[in-house]
C-alpha cells in the first residue's frame, strides 16, 4: 500500500483537569520568568551601554535578522543558570544566544555573543553551548550565522573553557566540519573579535564588519607602544585593514541595522526550503483537538497515569496518527503522523496498566520497557532511519523491567540492540522529556547522550538514574525488609535511617530539577507543554530543508509498510 | 452538463435525503455510479430504490453518517474512488477530508487544511481580510487585557460581542452594550470559554444587529481558476436556520456588488480553495458587505445560482476534484433574471415549528419547468420522514425576469404543492412572499417578513 493509513487518534478532553493545569500555569509562570530574566543580560545599565555605542544588543540583533512575526527558538537558554563565578558573577545564557530562526523563509541556526554580559565573553560551557548548535546545524545542514561581539575569554576561569576536547578551540574545528559538509555559514562582526575568536567569522563563508568592528590576534593593549602612538585596537583590525588590505573580510557596512540587512540578503540567496516539496501539496493544519490542552492532561505527579493517546492527538495534524505494530509491545505506541503537513514517526510510553501478553487477564504497569516493546520500538527506529522520517520519542519512563523474567528475557541484549540502532541512526531524531525519564529507558529512548539533535524538557521533566525514594532503598537495602519497611524496632535507630532515606530522596528530587539539567547541557531547552507543537513542526521542517545529504523516501517504498505487515497485516 | 472523458467511476454519497439525491442527479448525468451511504433508519427509503447503498449503522447520526472512519471505510470498501460529502453532517470535518486523501479517496471539496482554516475564527478572517475583504470592525485577534476591549471597544463602537477563539455554539459569548458592561462581559467570556474548552482565549468583534445576510457563490478548481455565480440574499432566517433565499440581492448596491463579487473570488484564489464554496457576509447600515465566514462545501440554496447562471455546480465540483479545470470562464457566466428558493421541512409553522415527522400518504409537486421552475426532493407518496434528521422535505425553485416575476410564479407552484399526512412550511412561504414587507424589502435577519413568530 502506497497510502499512509492514519486514523483519528484522542478524543475532546473538556479542557482537561483544572488541577494539572493550575500546576503546570505555575510551574511554566517560572519558566516564562526565568526566561526573561536571561534575557535581560547583566541588566538595564549592560542594554543602556550597548545602546551608547549606536549598537544593537544580541537579543535585538536576532530579532531583526528573522522574519517578522516567526518565532526565535533558543536552545541552551538556562545553560549556567544559577552558577555563580569568581567576584559573584553571573553569565546568563552563558553569555551567548542560540537557536533557530527563520530568515527569509528559511530555517537557520543564530550563534550571537550577548554583548549585555561581560561584553560577550566566553564562560565556562559557552564554547560547548556553541558547539552545541553547531551541531544542530550540522546534523539538519541548516545555513549558520553567526553575530560576533566577543571580548575574549573570561580570563578568570581560562583553563575551564581553553585547553580541552571541547574548549573553545574546538568551535572553530566545528566550523571547520560545518564547511566541510557544505554548509553556509555567514558572519557578522560587530564589535570586539579578540584571539582565537577570529578564527570563527574567517571560516565562514561570507564575512561582514561595522565601523565599530575589529578582529585581531591581540588588542592594542597587548601592543607595545599603542598607548603613546594611540594606536586602537580598531586602527590593527578594523575594517580598514581587513576588508581592504588583509582580505579576511569581504564587506565593510556602516552599522548593525546595515548588516543585519545584508545578511537577510545573503540568506534570501540560497536555495529554497525543501519542506513544501516534500509536503506533496497536503499543507500544515491544527490536531483535532487543541494542543493547548497538553497543560492540563498530564498529571504534575509522575506517579499518576494519562491516556498518550491524547498526547499524540495533540501533537498531529487533524489528530490523525498511523499506528504501526498495535498488537506487539502495548506499552509503548510507534507510528507516524503528519506534523505541519510533513511526517514524523513518533514512539511515545503508555501510562497506567496494560495487558501482559505472558500472563492473559493480568494486567502489568506501563511506562516501563518489557521485551515487546523494547523489539518494537527498536525495528520503528530502523525502518524510520531506513524511509529517512524524522524520529520523535516522547519519554515518560520508568525504566527497563527488573527481575529473573526480565533476565531470562535478555532485556540486556533486546536493549543493547536498541541502544544500537539509534546510535547508528542518521535520519534526524528529536527527544522530549515529558515527565519522568528514569535509568536506561531514558537512554534506550534516545536520550541526549544518544545524540538527538534536540532534547526538549518540560516543567514536569524528571531526568535521574533512578527516583530518589528506589535509591533510598537501594542505600538502605540492608536496614529493610522483603516490603521495604524497615527492620529496627529501636524508636531513635528507626527515626534515624527514615531520616537518612528522607534525605536521599530530597538530594535525588533536588537533582531532578530540569533547570539543573538545563543548567548542565544534560537537555537543551524547557519548553511550555503549549510550545511543544510548535517546536515539533518547526524541528520536523528543519528536517526536510536541505534535499541532498541524507536519504528521505517517498511513503510508497517505505520499509515501514513492509514492517506493519509483516507484524499484522493480512498475508 | 457537459460529458468529462476522464473522471470517477464510483463516487461515495456520504449523506441523505435531498442533498443525496441532487447529487447522485448530476452523477447519473456524467455517467458516474453513486454509492449511497444509508442509515438503518433510511435503508428502506424509497429514494434509494434501484441504488446502490451502505448501510453504514444505526439511526443515530454519531454512529452513522457522522463517523468519519466508517465512511471513509464504506467508500473505500465499495471501491470508490471520490467521496462527495453533501452539506450538513461531515461536509465542513477536515478530519474526513484529510483522511480520505491518506486513503486515497478524492474528496469532493476544498484540501483539508483550507477546510481547516476557514474553520477557524480569527486567522479564516485574517486570510480573508488580506484578500481584500471587507471585516466586521473588532480586535486583531486576541485579546490581551480588559483595556485592550475597552480600547477596542471604544474605537469601533457599541454594541460589542466578545467571543471566545475556540470552540463554538454560543459559549464563551457576552454581549456588552455599554462601557460599564465590558469588563464583566470580558470576565465572563473567558471564564465560560476556560470552563467550556480550556482556552480563555477571546476577541471582540462590533455587534451588528439586524443587516441583511449576503453570501457569495464561488467555484476554483486545481489550476489556480476561480469564478463566482453571484450572490444571494438569504436574510429570512429562524434560529439561524435559512428559509427563502435569493438571487440578485435585492438591496444590494450594484458598486459594492461588483467590487465584493470581484474580491471574493481573488479571495479564494488567494488561499488555495478548490471546489464549491460560500462566504457569507453580513450587510449594515451602510450598505458594506462585511465577512463573517466561509462555507466550504456545496449549499442548500445552490439551485438559486444554477437556475440563473445554467452552471451545474455539483458536476463542477466533480470534475476539478478529478483534477479538471472548470469548464466555464467568468465571462462564459450570464446571470439571468431573478430566482426564489423556498426550503419546505416537515415542520408545523403553526406550532411554533414543532418537527412532525411520519408518513407522507399524498405527495405532488409543481411541474417542472426548464429554467423557469425546478424542484429538488428525494421524497415520494409513502415516504416516511424519520424523527433523527433534519426534515427538508424539498425545495422548490422559481425563476422570472424580474423579482415580481418570480415571486408570482413561486405562490402559484407553492398552491401546487400537495402533501398529506405530515404537516408543511409551505404556508408559511406563501404567507411570506404575499406580504408587503417582503414585496416592499422591508425586513432584516431580526424579524420573518409576514410571519409573526419572531426570527432569528
Amino acid at each position: 500500500v502506497a497510502h499512509v493509513p492514519t486514523a483519528p487518534i484522542g478524543a475532546p478532553a473538556g479542557g482537561g483537569v483544572a488541577e494539572f493545569r493550575e500546576e503546570i500555569e505555575r510551574r511554566e509562570a517560572v519558566l516564562v520568568e526565568r526566561r526573561a530574566e536571561v534575557a535581560r543580560g547583566w541588566g538595564d545599565k549592560y542594554i543602556g551601554r550597548v545602546h551608547g555605542k549606536g549598537k544593537l544588543t544580541a537579543r535585538e540583533r536576532v530579532e531583526l535578522l528573522c522574519d517578522a512575526g516567526t518565532r526565535i527558538l533558543e536552545v541552551g537558554t538556562f545553560v549556567n543558570h544559577g552558577v555563580e563565578f569568581p567576584g559573584g558573577l553571573r553569565s546568563p545564557g552563558a553569555g551567548v544566544v542560540t537557536g533557530f530562526g527563520q530568515i527569509e523563509g528559511r530555517w537557520c541556526v543564530i550563534i550571537a555573543n550577548d554583548n549585555t554580559v561581560a561584553s560577550g565573553a566566553w564562560w565556562p560551557r559557552t564554547p560547548e553551548k556553541i558547539q552545541r548548535a553547531q551541531t544542530m546545524a550540522l546534523r539538519l545542514r541548516l545555513p549558520t550565522v553567526y553575530l560576533v561581539d566577543c571580548s575574549g575569554l573570561f580570563l578568570p576561569e581560562q583553563s575551564r573553557s581553553f585547553p580541552g576536547a571541547t574548549g573553545a578551540g574546538h568551535i572553530f574545528k566545528m566550523n571547520s566540519l560545518l564547511s566541510a559538509a557544505g554548509v553556509p555559514q555567514l558572519a557578522g562582526v560587530f564589535g570586539d573579535c579578540i584571539a582565537g575568536g577570529g578564527y570563527m567569522p574567517i571560516i565562514s563563508d561570507r564575512v561582514y564588519m561595522t565601523e565599530q568592528a575589529y578582529m585581531v590576534i591581540a588588542g592594542a593593549a597587548l601592543i607595545k607602544g599603542a598607548k603613546s602612538t594611540k594606536i586602537t585596537s580598531l586602527d590593527i583590525g578594523g575594517p580598514e585593514i581587513h576588508v581592504h588590505e588583509s582580505g579576511c573580510a569581504d564587506v565593510r557596512v556602516p552599522d548593525d541595522r546595515a548588516l543585519i540587512d545584508s545578511l537577510r540578503a545573503e540568506v534570501c540567496r540560497l536555495p529554497t526550503s525543501g519542506a513544501d516539496f516534500y509536503r506533496g501539496g497536503v499543507g500544515a493544519a491544527s490536531p483535532r483537538f487543541a494542543d493547548r490542552e497538553l497543560a492540563s492532561l498530564l498529571p504534575p505527579d509522575h506517579r499518576e497515569g494519562y491516556e498518550a493517546e491524547q498526547v499524540l492527538a495533540r501533537l498531529c495534524d487533524h489528530s490523525l496518527f498511523w499506528e504501526v505494530c498495535p498488537s506487539v509491545g502495548r506499552e509503548m505506541i510507534c507510528g507516524v503522523g503528519r506534523v505541519g503537513g510533513l511526517y514524523a514517526g513518533f514512539v511515545i510510553n503508555r501510562q497506567g496498566l496494560v495487558d501482559d501478553p505472558l500472563r492473559p487477564g493480568q494486567k502489568r504497569p506501563a511506562g516501563i520497557l518489557y521485551r515487546g516493546g523494547i523489539a518494537k520500538i527498536s525495528a520503528f527506529s530502523r525502518a524510520c532511519n531506513d524511509d529517512g522520517i524524522p524520529l520523535v520519542w516522547l519519554q515518560d519512563i520508568s525504566g527497563f523491567d527488573i527481575g529473573l523474567e526480565a533476565e531470562r528475557h535478555g532485556l540486556l541484549a533486546y536493549g543493547s540492540s536498541l541502544i544500537y540502532t539509534n546510535s547508528t541512526n542518521t535520519t534526524p531524531m528529536f527527544t522530549v522529556l515529558l515527565r519522568k525519564a528514569s535509568g536506561a529507558g531514558y537512554y534506550a529512548m534516545a536520550g541526549l547522550p544518544y545524540d538527538p539533535v534536540v532534547q526538549l524538557s518540560t516543567c514536569l521533566s524528571r531526568l535521574s538514574v533512578m527516583e530518589g525514594r528506589t535509591l533510598a532503598i537501594a542505600t538502605y537495602n540492608t536496614k529493610l525488609d522483603d516490603d521495604f519497611e524497615i527492620i529496627a524496632s529501636d524508636p531513635d535507630e528507626r527515626e534515624k535511617i527514615a531520616d537518612g532515606m528522607r534525605d536521599v530522596e530530597a538530594r535525588i528530587e533536588k537533582d531532578m530539577d530540569p533547570y539543573v539539567a538545563a543548567r548542565q547541557m544534560d537537555t537543551d531547552e524547557i519548553v511550555r507543554m503549549s510550545e511543544l507543537r510548535g517546536w515539533l513542526a518547526a524541528l520536523v521542517e528543519m528536517s526536510y530543508q536541505s534535499p541532498g545529504h541524507r536519504r528521505l523516501k517517498n511513503p510508497r517504498i517505505w520499509s515501514m509498510h513492509d514492517l506493519d505487515l509483516l507484524v499484522g497485516g493480512d498475508r | 452538463v457537459r460529458p468529462v472523458d476522464r473522471c470517477f467511476r464510483r463516487l461515495f454519497i456520504a449523506n441523505r435525503g435531498e442533498v443525496a439525491v441532487r447529487i447522485a442527479r448530476t452523477c447519473d448525468e456524467m455517467g458516474v455510479a453513486p454509492v449511497f451511504a444509508a442509515s438503518a433508519a433510511d435503508a428502506g427509503a424509497p429514494y434509494l430504490e434501484g441504488r446502490e447503498v451502505c448501510v453504514l449503522g444505526p439511526a443515530r447520526s454519531s454512529e452513522s453518517y457522522l463517523d468519519v472512519e466508517r465512511v471513509v471505510q464504506a467508500a473505500v470498501q465499495n471501491r470508490c474512488t471520490a467521496l462527495h460529502p453533501g452539506w450538513g453532517f461531515l461536509a465542513e470535518n477536515p478530519v474526513l477530508a484529510a483522511l480520505c486523501e491518506q486513503h486515497g479517496v478524492s474528496f469532493v471539496g476544498p484540501p483539508a487544511h483550507v477546510m481547516a482554516l476557514m474553520g477557524t475564527k480569527n486567522p479564516a478572517k485574517r486570510a480573508m481580510a488580506a484578500a481584500g475583504l471587507e471585516l466586521i470592525g473588532g480586535s486583531d485577534g486576541v485579546l490581551a487585557s480588559v483595556d485592550e476591549a475597552r480600547a477596542v471597544a471604544a474605537e469601533v463602537g457599541y454594541p460589542v460581542l466578545i467571543k471566545a477563539e475556540a470552540g463554538g455554539g454560543g459559549r464563551g459569548m457576552r454581549v456588552a452594550r455599554s462601557e460599564a458592561e465590558i469588563e464583566s462581559a470580558y470576565n465572563e467570556a473567558r471564564g465560560e470559554a476556560r470552563g467550556a474548552f480550556g482556552d480563555d482565549r477571546v476577541y471582540l468583534e462590533r455587534l451588528i444587529e439586524g443587516g441583511r445576510h449576503v453570501e457569495i457563490q464561488i467555484v476554483a478548481d486545481k489550476h489556480g481558476a476561480a469564478i463566482h455565480l453571484g450572490e444571494r440574499d438569504c436574510t429570512i432566517q429562524r434560529n439561524h436556520q435559512k428559509l427563502i433565499e435569493e438571487s440578485p440581492a435585492p438591496t444590494l448596491d450594484e458598486a459594492v456588488r461588483r467590487r465584493t463579487l470581484a474580491a471574493a473570488v481573488d479571495a479564494a484564489r488567494s488561499i488555495g480553495y478548490v471546489g464549491a464554496g460560500t462566504m457569507e457576509f453580513l450587510c449594515d447600515a451602510d450598505g458594506v458587505l462585511r465577512f463573517m465566514e466561509m462555507n466550504t462545501r456545496l449549499q442548500v440554496e445552490h439551485p438559486v445560482s444554477e437556475i440563473r447562471s445554467g452552471v451545474d455546480i455539483v458536476a463542477e465540483q466533480i470534475r476539478v476534484a478529478a483534477g479538471a479545470p472548470l469548464s466555464i470562464d467568468q465571462g462564459d457566466v450570464e446571470l439571468d433574471g431573478h430566482a426564489i428558493e423556498c426550503r419546505i421541512n416537515a415542520e408545523d409553522p403553526a406550532d411554533n415549528f414543532r418537527p412532525a415527522p411520519g408518513l407522507i400518504e399524498r405527495w405532488e409537486t409543481p411541474a417542472e419547468v426548464d429554467g423557469e421552475l425546478r424542484v429538488d426532493t428525494h421524497v415520494s407518496a409513502g415516504y416516511t420522514v424519520p424523527p433523527h434528521y433534519d426534515s427538508l422535505l424539498c425545495k422548490v425553485i422559481a425563476r422570472g425576469g424580474d423579482r415580481e416575476a418570480a415571486r408570482r410564479q413561486m405562490i402559484a407552484a407553492l398552491g401546487e404543492l400537495v402533501c398529506e399526512g405530515v404537516p408543511t412550511t409551505a404556508p408559511m412561504h406563501a404567507a411570506i412572499l404575499e406580504s408587503a414587507a417582503f414585496r416592499d424589502n422591508d425586513y432584516d435577519t431580526r424579524a420573518i417578513p409576514g410571519w409573526p413568530a419572531g426570527g432569528s
